[in-house]
């Protein structure tokens, strides 16, 4: 598996020595380039502008030469619909949601179902110290000049047919605002879920922590058990000031039912002076995923970690493309992505370590382990450093395994069978990354999803183990 | 009938036969010590006592407590109380001592082990094969050295009190230290609970510390000679050469 002494593992990449403008980017997607849309233009002025641009783009294919093609061709956008609930305070939780969320204590939750933010809870005590958490379309007009400072600052809106899309038409929406000095020890929840086919969801999450703010938010997309596509074209911006913190995780499974839930989506958070953000997406299912993860320091000081999981079956396909982007030094980057597959799915995890001129004092790492469960499955890790400053260190490595055999064998007989051998094998290898949660509930959460995801793929796992 | 009755054993791998009719019976509370040069078939045997993948037994019989294990699971022999010290025991990322132990104990039993239990029966454990309770906590033989991943067997062995345990070069690349830390422990294992056990061994020098009653010498495949400690001794003087010599016409 993942470890370089076993003889099924192959060192993919080792350490670069970096020389400034000597790299190309190998990477097919390419990272944000500093300012986004939200140029001092209105909201209205914004949609406008998106409307014009979602009009005359054509749906996305990423052609990928040697590889394969992520292509959206297949959508049937025209005959998905932006559904509306009404927003009653008595209103259930989503099946969805209340089957899946830990019951826990937390600082606040929003819950959109669709279109509509259906549920909204805040901590009255840190309401009262000035947190807000509400619909984005709320804080639009109830919480203006934040709004206008911050929204859409990094995203831009014209990259693709779907982020058009959500510029143009999201609805609902999350806005969270941390002040100055508030320390939160609890999460905040934020759940976008998908219950019916033919829904398109165009969900956007604005996030700002100010000056020395200090909290956890944890994100959730999941997808309920119907039959049919849908969509969520997804928009998350996060700016963390000056010596703010932020332990940020996200949940994403939209189901491995017969439900074709598509997921285009970019997510990007803004380290400010001498900030910290520890970020880990779990990517865990949907027919078509195709994350834009940028984390970016852009003033001096600022440090992160950039963790991630997926886990591909049947016939999923994800296109994850992750940048640790350096605008300024001195700064930290520490990036470390697992992911494995089963089934026939496909995974493509593309990271970039992007250090801009001007970032000197720049440290950096990037690693990507991987590890194949089935023999119709398809998974490539593409490590690749853009460098265009003299004074920095960036890396990256990684592993590409199988599943150990004699592992198999050693964990057999102390008694465990084949199927529990296996699932410790592969908890084993995301366990370095769910073990830095430091949160038990959610890290039991994702070895739960883990555990039945292995479980659905156990023939398959045989049947490649007998192929070997 | 011996609690782990193995007869004529043919096994062969995807290219050779290596097993070519091993005859052995073992019985809980009984040390044997099986000896023999380098690809003589030693490992082979002990894996396809626990039933290996990679080895395919093309004639013969195992029987263990009764019952014919020739073609069972590696994990269904390991609950009917066969345990294996391995010769490289591989590392499991992410999986700490206590917590791997924790499973296999319960993969064994209808109810899972009380916390309060548990504890006790490591204690005890740690305590006699003399290691850190720190230990414990570690990823199961993630970064062990060589002493410390044959203590980690021992150890699993202690918890899991098999019947019979075959014990695969444990001795090979120990320090003297460290040698009589697992031998002494193996001693007690066997004193204590009655554990049979099959050292298997390139060396004497852990015949030094555990006294086997019952000595075989495997070579290419076959057991060629059986006494008892007196042979060691016989080694240890003349060598396998004498042996080989002696039994050449066989094999």
């Amino acid at each position: 598996m993942s470890e370089a002494e076993t003889n099924e593992s192959t060192e993919v990449a080792g350490a670069v020595a970096v020389k400034p403008g000597r790299h190309k980017e190998a990477t097919l997607h390419e990272a944000l380039a500093g300012a986004g849309a939200g140029d001092g233009r209105t909201l209205a002025q914004l949609r406008e502008a998106a409307l014009r641009a979602y009009e005359s783009l054509e749906l996305p294919v990423w052609r990928r030469s040697g590889f394969w093609s992520t292509s959206l061709t297949s959508l049937h956008l025209d005959a998905l619909e932006v559904r509306h609930h009404a927003s009653e305070p008595a209103r259930p939780l989503p099946e969805i949601v209340a089957a899946t969320l830990p019951d826990r204590p937390r600082a606040g939750r929003i819950v959109q179902l669709d279109g509509s933010v259906v549920h909204v809870e805040l901590d009255p005590e840190l309401a009262a110290r000035g947190v807000v958490l509400c619909p984005l379309e709320q804080a639009a007009t109830d919480h203006a000049e934040t709004f206008a400072q911050w929204y859409s600052k990094r995203l831009t809106l014209d990259r693709n047919k779907l982020e058009a899309a959500n510029a143009a038409f999201w609805t609902g929406g999350a806005f969270l605002h941390i002040p100055q000095g508030v320390v939160i020890e609890d999460p905040f929840e934020i759940v976008y879920a998908i219950d019916r086919a033919g829904v398109a969801q165009y969900g956007r999450t604005l996030i700002v922590g100010e000056s020395g703010s200090d909290f956890r938010v944890h994100e959730y997309e999941l997808g309920g058990d119907f039959e049919g596509q849908a969509l969520h074209a997804g928009a998350f911006e996060m700016y963390l000031r000056d010596g703010a913190r932020c332990r940020l995780a996200q949940v994403q499974d939209w189901g491995a039912g017969a439900g074709e839930v598509y997921d285009v989506s970019t997510r990007t958070v803004i380290v400010g002076r001498d900030a910290y953000c520890h970020w880990l997406p779990a990517l865990l299912g949907g027919h078509l995923v195709s994350p834009h993860m940028e984390l970016a320091v852009t003033e001096p000081g600022g440090d992160m970690g950039f963790r991630g999981i997926f886990f591909t079956e049947k016939e999923e396909h994800l296109d994850a493309f992750a940048v640790d982007l350096h605008e300024t030094g001195p700064s930290g980057g520490d990036v470390h992505w697992r992911g494995a597959a089963t089934g026939a799915s496909r995974a493509s995890f593309e990271g970039l370590i992007k250090i801009e001129p001007g970032a000197q004092q720049t440290h950096t790492y990037l690693q990507i382990h991987t590890m194949m469960l089935s023999p119709k499955a398809r998974l490539d890790a593409i490590p690749s450093v853009l460098v265009s400053a003299d004074d920095v260190s960036a890396s990256h490595g990684g592993t590409v395994g199988e599943l150990d055999e004699d592992l198999v064998f050693y964990m057999q007989s102390r008694g465990l069978d084949r199927a529990t051998a296996v699932r410790v094998i592969v908890e084993g290898f995301f366990e370095p990354l769910l073990a830095e949660l430091r949160d038990e509930p959610l890290e039991e959460l994702i070895r739960g999803k883990l555990a039945a995801k292995l479980a659905a793929a156990e023939q398959d796992i045989e049947t490649y183990a007998a192929s070997r | 009938m011996a609690d782990l009755h193995i007869t004529n054993l043919h096994v062969r791998t995807e290219d050779r036969e290596i097993l070519k009719g091993v005859n052995l019976a073992i019985d809980k509370g009984e040390v044997h010590a099986l000896m023999g040069p380098n690809g003589s078939g030693k490992s082979t045997l002990a894996n396809t006592l626990l039933g290996h993948p990679a080895y395919e037994i093309t004639e013969g019989q195992i029987v263990f407590k009764g019952q014919d294990i020739t073609e069972a699971e590696p994990h269904e022999r390991a609950k009917a109380g066969l345990f294996l010290a391995f010769q490289y025991p591989v590392s499991i990322p992410g999986v700490s001592v206590a917590n791997f132990l924790r499973m296999a104990m319960n993969a064994k039993r209808d109810e899972p082990i009380n916390v309060k239990e548990f504890r006790n029966e490591l204690q005890h454990a740690i305590d006699l094969l003399d290691v850190d309770r720190s230990f414990t906590s570690r990823h199961l033989n993630e970064g062990f050295s060589g002493g410390e991943k044959k203590r980690a067997e021992i150890l699993q062995m202690a918890m899991l009190a098999p019947d019979v345990a075959i014990l695969d070069e444990t001795d090979s690349g120990l320090d003297i230290d460290a040698l009589r830390t697992v031998a002494e422990g193996v001693q007690r294992l066997h004193d204590e609970q009655g554990l049979g056990a099959l050292i298997i061994t390139h060396y004497q020098r852990i015949l030094h510390y555990i006294k086997p009653q019952f000595v075989h010498i495997m070579l290419e495949g076959r057991i060629v000679l059986e006494g008892g400690v007196e042979l060691v001794e016989r080694l240890e003087r003349e060598g396998y050469d004498s042996i080989r010599q002696e039994f050449g016409a066989h094999v």
